[in-house]
């Protein structure tokens, strides 16, 4: 049986760099766009986005986006958001977003100050929405940064830190995503920080779902290779209903993975059985 | 029929739904190929469309012979070589059932085809939903050797090379479309099935990135003993050469006997236990 150990999860990082430097450069020549624009926010995942797509494409074809707000800033995240920029010559700009959200808090009818989740998910959007203007300004696209353990138990924001037309760290766990930063150069400190969405003040990722990275990643890569919660319990050493609940998380959020569900009416329906491939007419 | 040919395998970024493109791209390089002294020219799975054309398939699909093919026999007439392609290709008696098809072309023009038998429907594969498979396993004799060709997840069933060579081909062709992630298994077959068959085998694979699969390249022409006589580089566009000398095959027959020592009573429990999965 597949043994659940560190080791599998231990990235052939040269050849990951190749890939997705390939898929960054690719997508841009073929997309005709003239770079990338991301949301640079200081932890591991947007930092070592942002320096692939500089290694890819150059820094002159890479802004990094730093949008802070007051209730979660962190004096940490300007300096490594700086430290990476300087490093691999991407351009940096800093949009403080408190003002935009506090008029956006003052224009629902329905804004409920202690519902931190509603509006934690607000400051994600929100930031969405920046990222969507320079790209459509500058003829770029947007480059998100999520990895493969957030994104299978849904633990980002529909339409918010998740948007993006292109994602190359999808496929790699939080744990090699670490891996991946430290090899391309990204400063330690940075690549073993703890991960926060900041969407609230204090939030860590790790605390929240009560769980560490390295046992998550061994769970879901379990998971992925269809081994039944029993059998990665029984190897992980943990209880079943911890595994159950991390492949209930999984499966209950794939509505955030999905393109809106369509009721199927006519020939062919988008999001059903229209199948087309990316490519240029 | 020659002693020695001298084959390219060309893998070329094909452009989805790009046909005049790609064909283009085939017609440098068979220049290139003719230039290196090549009598054969190997171009990848579906190269004359791409590979993951996903509801494109069913108007990129052509009639063989068509107006594709005829661009190509003039190359193959020009450059005065024999060619292997990839093409989608559309039945004449039913416009909407659509095979996965290697061309084989000469410098007098069409020499026939393959249609893949084994069409690969998990992971990111979705051939069965487009392709209706293959039903004939035919070897060419041509002047420049007993030809006999695959398409990629083929390399997975030792017994479409083995029937091939028991059918008299001295060399296998194999276009293929592999991604990234098989590169391992690939690395292996083309290897394993040119030593347990004791026969040349050429493999062309493309490269570039299509709806996020990376293809890995590797093309290589492979000896009966399992030596690489030439191999193109990882990820990138190149093209290369090599010899085969069909009066080798004589030597490794003798040292690897596996023709001789075939027990064909297995055959036959082979495909009962087939039937009984």
């Amino acid at each position: 049986m597949l043994k659940l150990k560190t080791e599998v999860l231990q990235l052939d990082s040269a050849t990951t760099e190749a890939r997705i430097t390939r898929f960054i450069t690719d997508y841009i020549e073929k997309s005709e766009a003239t770079g990338v624009v991301l949301n640079i926010s200081g932890g591991v995942d947007s930092c070592t986005t942002a320096a692939l797509s500089s290694l890819a494409l150059g820094g002159s074809k890479v802004l990094g986006i730093f949008l802070p707000e007051e209730e979660t800033y962190d004096t940490d995240d300007t300096k490594h958001t700086k430290m990476v920029a300087e490093k691999f010559g991407f351009s940096l700009e800093t949009i403080d977003i408190s003002s935009v959200l506090e008029v956006c808090y003052h224009s629902l009818p329905v804004y409920e100050e202690r519902d931190k989740v509603s509006k934690g998910n607000l400051k994600a959007r929100m930031r969405m929405v920046f990222l969507y203007y320079y790209a459509n300004r500058l003829n770029r696209i947007v480059c998100g940064s999520s990895d493969k353990s957030e994104t299978m138990i849904g633990y980002f924001t529909k339409w918010g830190d998740v948007a993006a037309d292109i994602s190359p760290l999808m496929d790699l766990y939080k744990t090699q995503v670490r891996q991946l930063a430290l090899h391309i150069g990204i400063p330690e400190e940075i690549a073993r920080k703890p991960s926060t969405p900041r969407l609230w003040p204090g939030q860590l990722a790790e605390h929240e779902l009560g769980i560490k990275y390295e046992t998550l990643d061994l769970i879901l890569f379990g998971l992925e290779r269809f081994m039944t919660p029993e059998e990665i319990a029984e190897q992980l050493k943990l209880p079943v209903k911890r595994v159950e609940e991390v492949k209930r998380k999984w499966l209950a959020t794939e509505h955030k993975r999905r393109g809106p569900l369509t009721a199927k009416l006519a020939y062919r329906t988008v999001g059903a059985d229209f199948r087309i491939p990316y490519t240029t007419q | 029929m020659p002693r020695r040919i001298n084959i390219a395998v060309a893998q070329i970024n094909c452009r989805v739904g790009h046909k005049k493109r790609n064909i283009d791209l085939m017609k440098k390089h068979a220049k290139q190929a003719k230039e290196k002294g090549a009598d054969l020219v190997v171009f990848p799975e579906l190269s004359l469309t791409g590979y993951l054309t996903r509801d494109l398939t069913y108007n990129l699909a052509e009639k063989i012979p068509g107006p594709s093919v005829d661009s190509l026999e003039q190359v193959a007439e020009k450059e005065n070589l024999h060619m292997v392609f990839g093409m989608l290709e559309h039945s004449d008696k039913a416009r909407g059932v659509i095979y996965n098809t290697a061309v084989l072309l000469g410098p007098k023009g069409f020499v026939g085809k393959y249609r893949k038998l084994q069409l690969p429907t998990h992971s990111v594969f979705e051939e069965k939903r487009y392709f209706r498979p293959g039903y004939q396993l035919p070897v060419f004799e041509t002047d420049i050797g007993r030809l006999g060709l695959t398409i990629c997840y083929d390399m997975f069933f030792p017994e479409i090379s083995r029937l091939l060579r028991l059918k008299g081909a001295q060399l296998i062709i194999c276009i293929s479309a592999s991604p990234a992630v098989r590169r391992k298994f690939f690395e292996v077959f083309t290897a394993a099935r040119a030593i347990e068959n004791t026969v040349f085998l050429a493999y062309a694979n493309l490269v570039g990135i299509e709806d996020g699969l990376q293809f890995w390249g590797g093309s290589r022409i492979v000896a009966p003993s399992g030596h690489i006589i030439a191999q193109a580089k990882y990820d990138e566009e190149d093209l290369v050469t090599g010899e085969v000398d069909y009066s080798d095959l004589k030597r490794i027959e003798t040292f690897v006997p596996t023709l001789r020592d075939l027990r064909p009573e297995f055959f036959d429990s082979l495909k009962t236990h087939t039937e009984d999965l």
